[in-house]
Parts: structure tokens; sequence; C-alpha cells
């Protein structure tokens, strides 16, 4: 095969470098180049339907709708993630498997660990009334809040590069999890406790903020905004999560002091153990922390915060 | 011409990342930028307001856009954070009749009003854009040639994309600022990741596994600092460093600059003025590319 990086000669071709690994087989993974006749419009899927017809029969990937509708083929293209049935074929195009998740065969992952997680936050309608016949006694306006929510193809791009997701032992449902999950808790027809289910099982808390999901989210969900951001004021107003816990303390400093104190809110997020001690005392050693203002803001209330406390108090109470 | 805009500092500059608004202030006098701090101007919520109510939200970030309309300038700041949420709200308010009508309402026993009338922007981009090139090039004394420098951008000065409608750039800010003070930019995978800052409080260890891959990433791509336009980036990658350290069971020493720091390196300003002894890595390594003398040693060391 062909490993060398020389760019393509021709125009009407397309080089696809792939992926290959079988974990029942195969002691590491290695990659394999093609070279496609190139068509007008062609989509990754159709380089890699050709590849396996006529080059690599054996090539392992995976597709259903061919329409953007199952969410079956993402798979990364150049280090990020793309639909294959949907997104346009590059000139020269590495593709790998989705990051982060367990590789059956070549390019296809394994949906497991998300099904499992998916499954632990009763991914069902649990209703609050029997059902009692078609239509639903409900609105357009009901789902306003969810509607980009429901164009959710579960394809795992956003799972694939999210930074806590990618690390199981921190216990964090994921971002496709989390679509499920709110359109769920935001659904006038449910009465699970989705607040605990939020803020305990899923722990939405743990979310870093960092906006990978939306960056690769083929549906262009806002999945931060429109999904998590409800979940965790669900869990802000009904849990004890360390995520609500540090929510409340950081408003209480900012409605005592007019802003944060840092150390404050880690305290009464989680008190005083030894790793907090360790920090505190390098940070106080090279003056990031000083004494005084920690004094200061300590005994202090601020004028700042009177002229604002009553705006904030205004407003905090509504969603 | 002075250039003259409201300075919103946020809590991290004002407190465990004082040297980030000390070189702020240094360098802006350098280039003659009246920064001038909103006085009383509260908190953009990080992201914990807009996880306990939207209302709340846009609020807090209004009234802090209405008390720099209430000067007629421009609002700069130097948090990534901060920024996202004051440009998020800028533009939602601006747009949303509704919203800004019940924001208006809330601070009017205040005497403020959103109007939309001001921008918001990163320290930064005051840099790169509105003083320029050129406005930069005229101060350098020191340039940073041969300085390997790995940018961290931060995740909120570039996510989401629809909040940041600057006109597309062919080269991040960072990276031309960095070029421009004469450093070589160090690519290396993880410069526009997040480094973990918004649970660090509630679950270290995601924080730190995070962030140890990318100095791992930028060590071995042959970066002698790293400079990043956000104190909570710096916290984690500063701050934290021996605890990742512990975690990963090896040694970086990689220093994290803040970008005023790095600008002030070229442009001839002290040690002192800079306030690098005010980090917990050890910045004496860089001590080649300061002007007149050796960092000053660390209070009680």
């Amino acid at each position: 095969m062909n490993h060398s990086s020389r760019p393509t000669t021709r125009p009407d071709t397309i080089r696809a470098r792939i992926y290959r690994f079988d974990p029942e087989t195969d002691q590491q993974p290695r990659y394999d180049t093609f070279e496609v006749p190139r068509r007008p419009l062609m989509r990754i899927l159709d380089v890699l339907d050709y590849v396996h017809e006529t080059l690599a029969v054996d090539i392992g990937y995976r597709w259903l709708c061919t329409s953007k509708k199952c969410g079956s083929c993402a798979v990364n293209v150049n280090g990020s993630p793309a639909l294959a049935c949907w997104d346009e074929a590059l000139p020269e195009m590495t593709i790998e498997p989705l990051s982060n998740l367990t590789v059956i065969r070549d390019l296809v992952t394994s949906r497991d660990d998300y099904e499992k997680t998916l499954a632990s936050i009763s991914p069902q309608l649990v209703r609050k009334e029997p059902y009692q016949s078609f239509p639903e006694p409900i609105t357009a306006r009901d789902f306003a809040a969810t509607v980009h929510l429901r164009e959710c193809i579960q394809c795992l791009a956003c799972q694939s590069v999210c930074p806590v997701a990618a690390q199981p032992e921190s216990g964090f449902a994921g971002p496709a999890v989390l679509v499920a999950l709110s359109e769920l808790a935001q659904d006038p027809r449910d009465g699970a406790d989705r607040a605990r289910i939020a803020g305990e099982t899923a722990n939405v808390f743990k979310c870093v903020s960092c906006y990978e999901c939306e960056r690769v989210c083929p549906s262009e969900i806002p999945i931060v905004s429109e999904a998590i951001e409800p979940l965790k004021r669900l869990a802000f107003r009904h849990t004890d999560a360390a995520g609500a816990r540090r929510a409340r303390a950081f408003l209480g400093e900012v409605k005592r002091q007019g802003q944060v104190n840092g150390a404050f809110v880690a305290l009464r997020t989680k008190g005083l153990d030894l790793g907090a001690v360790r920090l505190g005392t390098r940070l106080l050693r090279r003056r990031k922390i000083d004494p005084f203002s920690l004094l200061r803001s300590l005994l202090g209330r601020r004028r700042a915060a009177d002229a604002m406390r009553h705006t904030y108090e205004s407003v905090e109470d509504k969603p | 011409m002075t250039r003259s805009y409201a300075y919103f500092p946020g809590c991290s500059a004002k407190g465990t990342c004082k040297e980030l608004d000390l070189s702020t202030a240094a360098v802006a006098d350098l280039f003659g930028i009246a920064l001038d701090p909103l006085v009383n101007a509260g908190c953009t919520g990080a992201r914990e307001f807009r996880a306990i109510s939207e209302q709340l939200h846009l609020t807090a970030n209004g009234r802090i856009i209405a008390m720099a309309e209430a000067t007629g300038r421009d609002l700069v700041v130097v948090c990534d954070t901060c920024l996202l949420n004051l440009v998020e709200t800028n533009a939602r308010l601006r747009a949303d009749a509704a919203a800004r009508d019940a924001v208006n309402q809330a601070l009017t026993s205040e005497g403020l009003q959103f109007k939309g009338t001001i921008d918001v922007k990163h320290f930064l981009w005051v840099l790169t854009d509105d003083l320029g090139e050129a406005g930069l090039r005229s101060r350098i004394v020191r340039p940073l040639n041969g300085l390997r420098v790995g940018p961290f951008y931060g995740c909120h000065i570039q996510r989401p994309a629809a909040a940041h409608q600057r006109p597309r750039e062919d080269k991040p800010a960072l990276d031309r600022l960095c070029e421009i003070l004469g450093a070589t930019v160090v690519p290396y995978a993880g410069a526009n990741k997040c480094c973990g800052f918004h649970v660090v409080t509630t679950d270290e260890s995601i924080a730190l596994r995070m962030s140890s891959s990318h100095l791992s990433n930028a060590t071995a791509e042959g970066a002698q600092c790293i400079v990043t336009p956000c104190p909570l980036c710096h916290t984690v990658l500063d701050a934290y460093q021996p605890d990742m350290e512990r975690q990963q069971r090896r040694r970086y020493g990689l220093p994290i600059l803040h970008v005023s720091q790095l600008v002030g390196l070229a442009v001839g300003l002290s040690a002192e003025k800079l306030a690098l002894s005010r980090h917990v890595v050890d910045c004496a390594g860089l001590t080649a590319y300061l002007p007149d003398r050796p960092l000053a040693p660390a209070a009680g060391e």
C-alpha cells in the first residue's frame, strides 16, 4: 500500500488514506491509501463505496439511510467529525473512526457505551398522567424550547470530541445523552425526576462548556445553550450536586461583595481538603493570593454589592 | 491620538491573576491606550449565572455593557469567559427587543440603559486590530527572536462560532501577535482545546488530565512557554501545573504567560512591571528575552 504523502497528481482523482484495524487479528492499526476516480458532487460515502466495491472488499464502514437521518455513518475526516453520507469528499482525505469510541473494525465504532449511558437516564417519556388518546393535548409552544434538540440524529460526533466524555471515570454522560435528556426534561408530559437524573446520574455539571460539541454537530444544535444549560438550571434548583453548590456559592459571593473571590467559591463548594491547602499555600507563596485582600473580602461587604444586589435579586428567580 | 476604552478586568485579574491587571495596565500605558475601569460593575457570571437564570445572565451582562455605554466608549476585557458572556449578551439584546426591555426595566433603578451602541473587545484585539501591526512594531525594542511560543487560545474567544462574528482571519489574532513580536509560533495538538477550568473546583482530576495533555504536546513540539489570552486557562495551566506534574508523574516546568506579558517583554518592560514573579511556574528561563535585568525572585523564596 502507498503510504507516501505526495499531493494528488491528477485533479480527477481523490486520494483517501483510510484507517484499518481489526482488533481480533491486528496488533495495531495501519493506514491504506486508495486512489478513487473523482465524480461531480461526490460524498465521502461514495468514496468508501468505491473502495469497497473495487479496491478493498473487506473494508469496514457503516451506513444506512444515506440521507442524514440515521446518524450511523459519522467518521473523522482530516481529524474532525463528518457525516459520510452528507459531507463532500475532499481531494485529500484521511478517514478514521470517530475518536474516543471503541473500534469494532476499521471505521466502525461501538455504540455500546453510549447506549448503556443513554439507558441510565430513562430515555423514554415517563408520563405524569396516563396516555389518553391521540392527539396529545400539547401545543407547538410546549415544544418550542426543544425544537432544535429534536434535530439530533445520534451520530455521536459530539460525544467523540467531548474532552470530558473521553474520560469514562468522570461519570459525565456526554453531549449526545444530555440532548436526549434535555428534550425529555423540557417535555410538559414527562414526570420523571429529571433534575436528579441530570445532576447526579448524568453529572451535567461536569460539562466544561468548551463548545466542541456544537462545533461538530451536523444538525447545528446549540447543545450547550439549549440542551445543557436548561439541565443545569433544573439541577441547580432541585439538587445538591457539586456544580449546583458551586453556582450557589458563586452567586452568594457576588451578592456579598460585588465580585467573586475564587478561593471562597472553591471552599464553599468542596470544603477544605489536602488539595485545597496545598494549592492555597502555593498561591500565597507566589502572591497569587493576597492575604490582606482575602481578609478584606472575608470581612467586608463592598459598595458594589449594594449597588447591584437589588438588580440581581429582581431577576434571579426568573428562569 | 489616544485610544480610550471602558475596562472590565473581571475577577481573575483583580484576584488570583493580579499580574494580568498589572501587566495590562503597563502595556496599555506604554502604547498610550487609556483603559478606564468601570466602578461597581459586578460580574459577568462566568458559567454560573447562565446555569442559574437566563434573566440573571442577561441582566448582569447588560448592566456592564450599559455602564460602558454611559461612558460612550467600547468595552475591553482580558478574560475569554467574560468576553463570551458580554459578546453574546450584546448581540442578543441588540436583536431581541423583549429581552432588552426586560433587562432595561431591571436597570432603571440604577439609571442605566442598554442601547446597543458599543462593541465588546478582548485586549488582544485592541492590540492586533485597533493598534495594529504598525502601532505594535513602533514600540518593539527587544524582538522575541528565537523564543518558541505555544499559543493557547481558550474556548470562549473562539467558540461558539455564532457568537464571534469577526471578519474571517487567515490566522488567529494570537498567532499574528506572536509573529509581530518576533516570536516563533509553535503549533501543537490542543492549542485550541479546553483547559478544564470550569470543572476544576468540582472535579479537579478531569481538568488536570485535559491540561496536562496540552502541556505534554506543547513541550514535545519544543515550546519554551505558552501564551494565553485567558486568565482562567492561565490558572489551570500555571497554578495547577504542580498538580499535573504529580498526577502525570513527570516534570513540565513550562512558563505560562498572559498576552500582555509577552507584549511587555518585547516592548522592554521590566519583570517587575510585568509582575512575572507572581506565577507558580518560574519564568526565569525567559530571562534571556528581558531587556534590562534578571527576574526578581519570588516573594518568600
